[in-house]
């Protein structure tokens, strides 16, 4: 039998039974989707936690616990591990940086780097170029934002306070310095976190650089980066408040940065047999990804239960068919079908079951995981006036393909599995009683 | 073209445990020539239905041997049995047995899509065969649409679709009334005399055994010959 005829013989049968293998259909239906949806879950919360990690850290970046402090030899021996990019140091000041601007000021954080590798790690810049010469600053993307007059403080607190009334929060992002900063002069004094507010002398700065907008909607970036050779001048400055002697202000830290994400793991393990205690998110994402495994096989195992009883429906609509079609049967079977045929044409009915539930389940599970992406944030915000819900970073259900795959394999593996005794059975039946009933 | 020799079958009757044996077949030998028309008669019960269930492998016999066409096939097994009987038998039942759901031309189609036939060859070769039968005129019909006469024609159609050199018929006319019975011998008389073809019929209606060559008799579990 040419396998054109025998899809037709199986739609045709499935035509006269339309409304049973519609029903059969939709139990197969209701049980893939809901072993789609509910492992959905477990690849969008993974999917969320996994962004989260990675926008909130460089990849690349390996850090060194501790504040046990690198020797130049040190760094120069890591430096020459393969893949490793830099070692970058940072230097912290337990100060404050107060800043000035015509009749605007800020207060903001400062670090210190080696310039070129700052630059080799950060990339890009939103706007300007990194410093070349002494007394040439980075500032971060909202530095201009924060530098404020007394107009625009008063015009902050109003605004703030209608938008508490109305239950929101107001940003401040209409206020600041609205030229470009880049080329401006700034005077610029510390504030050292350990004492009272006193300000050491102003210092002379020039912005060249303005940093990349940070990854989250509510991160307020106004750090200052200047070049480690500033950190003389620093201390100096710091001195003359006489309390504390500068360099106490002063703190580094060592991050190894490797040239690819997939670098990451060699490095890391040579490092800690060398005797370095560091760390990397992307042990964080290894960990995280074998819970989520794990996650995802248990959600996978509960859905496939659906799939099971729906298995029964198709079950009983097989049985059914092969039971009501005895007669026929036994006719193909006298005018000479094979045994082997007749398992075939039963076995593609139960498939075909087990096809088209699938396909509509997966049609299905897609319009459920976007409408949930969709609404549940806005649901969570009702509920909790939580405004961080309403952004859109969060995944509550992401169906990759393969998902998609596995929950095929397993609702149409389950359809014909349920179908096969059907099909034995009629391939059992005897001829000459089948030809003996009446029509 | 059929030879068979000590055929022989036992039923189990009754209850597990309590059965009964009762041999209907206990040693059948006869043959058939090509183009003949064979007839086989005997009383109800006789074993005449289970002589052709096996001839025709829809069940094993427990022993001796069936030679069609040279072939021994007693021993085949279902898939085997299902291939020979595509290839060289036809069937032509007492109730019809086509089926439902496909119209006349569907049902005389049938056995060639088994065969795995082309879609134009199949139509051609049907239309051709139910112009020779006379059912043109209802090939579109299914049928509980057919009269008993056409139903036993499609059924007889069929049965040739596939060219098969035998044929085998129970009670073919046993459903029908005397004039149409006329009709359905007539023509299994014209397809045994143009094309060559073999009959083997069973019926208790002497009228039907009027238009064999040879008759048989069952009789007690074996088949005697009778004088035509
Ligand atoms: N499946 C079966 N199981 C047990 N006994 C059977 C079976 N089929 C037939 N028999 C018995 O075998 C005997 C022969 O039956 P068979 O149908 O061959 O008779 P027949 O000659 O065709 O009769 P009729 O002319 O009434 O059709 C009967 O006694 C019947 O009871
Ligand atoms: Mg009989």
């Amino acid at each position: 039998m040419l396998f054109k005829d025998q899809l037709d013989f199986v739609t045709q049968h499935i035509k006269k039974n339309k409304l049973r293998v519609f029903m059969t259909i939709l139990a197969a239906t209701m049980g893939c989707a809901f072993l789609i949806v509910l492992a959905s879950i477990g690849f969008g919360l993974q999917e969320s936690l996994r962004n989260e990690i990675l926008s909130n850290e460089t990849v690349t970046k390996i850090q060194v616990y501790g504040d046990k402090q690198f020797t130049d030899d040190q760094v120069q021996e890591i430096k020459k591990i393969e893949h490793v990019e830099t070692v970058l140091e940072t230097i912290s000041v337990n100060a404050s940086a107060h800043s000035f601007i015509d009749d605007r000021d800020t207060t903001s954080t400062i670090v210190l780097t080696d310039m070129t590798d700052f630059e080799q790690v950060n990339g890009k810049l939103s706007e300007g170029t990194y410093p070349s010469k002494p007394n040439e600053i980075v500032v971060g993307y909202h530095f201009a934002q924060t530098l404020l007059n007394e107009a625009d403080r008063n015009a902050i607190a109003e605004k703030s306070k209608k938008a508490e009334a109305e239950g929101t929060y107001y940003d401040g992002s209409e206020e600041g310095y609205k030229e470009s900063l880049v080329g401006q002069t700034i005077n610029l004094s510390l504030v050292p976190n350990t004492s009272t507010n006193e300000e050491t002398e102003k210092m002379s700065y020039t912005i060249v650089g303005v940093m990349e907008k940070p990854s989250y909607d509510w991160m307020v970036d106004n750090t200052i980066h200047m070049d480690t050779a500033q950190k003389p001048a620093l201390v100096e400055n710091l001195s003359t408040l006489g309390e504390a002697t500068g360099e106490e202000l002063f703190y580094s830290e060592f991050n190894i940065f490797a040239d690819t994400m997939e670098n990451v793991k060699p490095i890391l393990e040579k490092l800690k047999d060398g005797g370095y205690s560091v760390y990397s998110v992307t042990e964080q994402l290894d960990q995280m990804n074998v819970f989520f495994l794990v996650l995802k096989i248990g959600l996978i195992f509960v859905g496939t239960i659906a799939v099971l009883i729906a298995s029964i429906g198709i079950f009983n609509t097989m049985t059914m068919a092969v039971t009501e079609r005895t007669r026929e049967i036994g006719v193909l079977k006298a005018i000479g079908a094979s045994p082997k045929l007749i398992q075939r044409l039963f076995l593609m009915e139960s498939t075909f079951i087990g096809f088209f539930g699938t396909l509509i389940a997966v049609i299905i599970s897609y319009a459920i995981s976007f409408a949930a992406n969709a609404a549940l944030p806005l649901i969570l915000k009702a509920a909790t006036g939580e405004e961080a819900f309403a952004t859109n970073d969060i995944t509550f259900s992401l169906i990759p393909w393969q998902l998609v795959v596995i929950a095929a394999a397993i609702s149409v593996g389950v359809a014909m599995i349920s179908g096969y005794r059907p099909a034995r059975k009629a391939t059992k039946i005897d001829v000459i009683q089948a030809l003996r009933q009446e029509l | 073209m059929i030879q068979v020799e000590n055929l022989q079958h036992t039923f189990l009757i009754g209850k597990r445990g309590k059965e009964k044996q009762v041999p209907v077949l206990k040693g059948v030998n006869f043959k058939v020539n090509k183009g003949e028309i064979v007839a086989i008669v005997g009383k109800s019960g006789s074993g005449k239905s289970t002589l052709l269930q096996v001839l025709a492998g829809f069940m094993k016999a427990e022993q001796g041997s069936i030679k069609v066409n040279g072939k021994e096939t007693a021993q085949l097994n279902e898939a085997e049995s299902a291939a020979f009987r595509l290839r060289q038998f036809g069937f032509i039942f007492q109730n019809f047995q086509l089926m439902p759901g496909l119209t006349a031309f569907e049902n005389i189609e049938l056995p060639l899509k088994l065969q795995g036939l082309r879609k134009a060859m199949r139509k051609e070769k049907v239309k051709k065969l139910m112009d020779k039968v006379g059912l043109t005129e209802v090939a579109d019909h299914y049928p509980n649409e057919l009269s008993g006469g056409q139903q036993q024609r499609v059924s007889i159609a069929r049965a040739l679709i596939t060219n098969p050199p035998i044929l085998l018929a129970d009670e073919p006319t046993g459903s029908l009334d005397s004039e149409t019975e006329q009709d359905i011998l007539m023509l299994i008389q014209s397809l045994n005399r143009e094309l060559g073809l073999t009959f083997v019929i069973i019926t208790h209606d002497e009228e039907v055994a009027t238009i064999a060559h040879r008759r048989f008799r069952m009789y007690d579990g074996e088949l005697v010959k009778e004088e035509a």
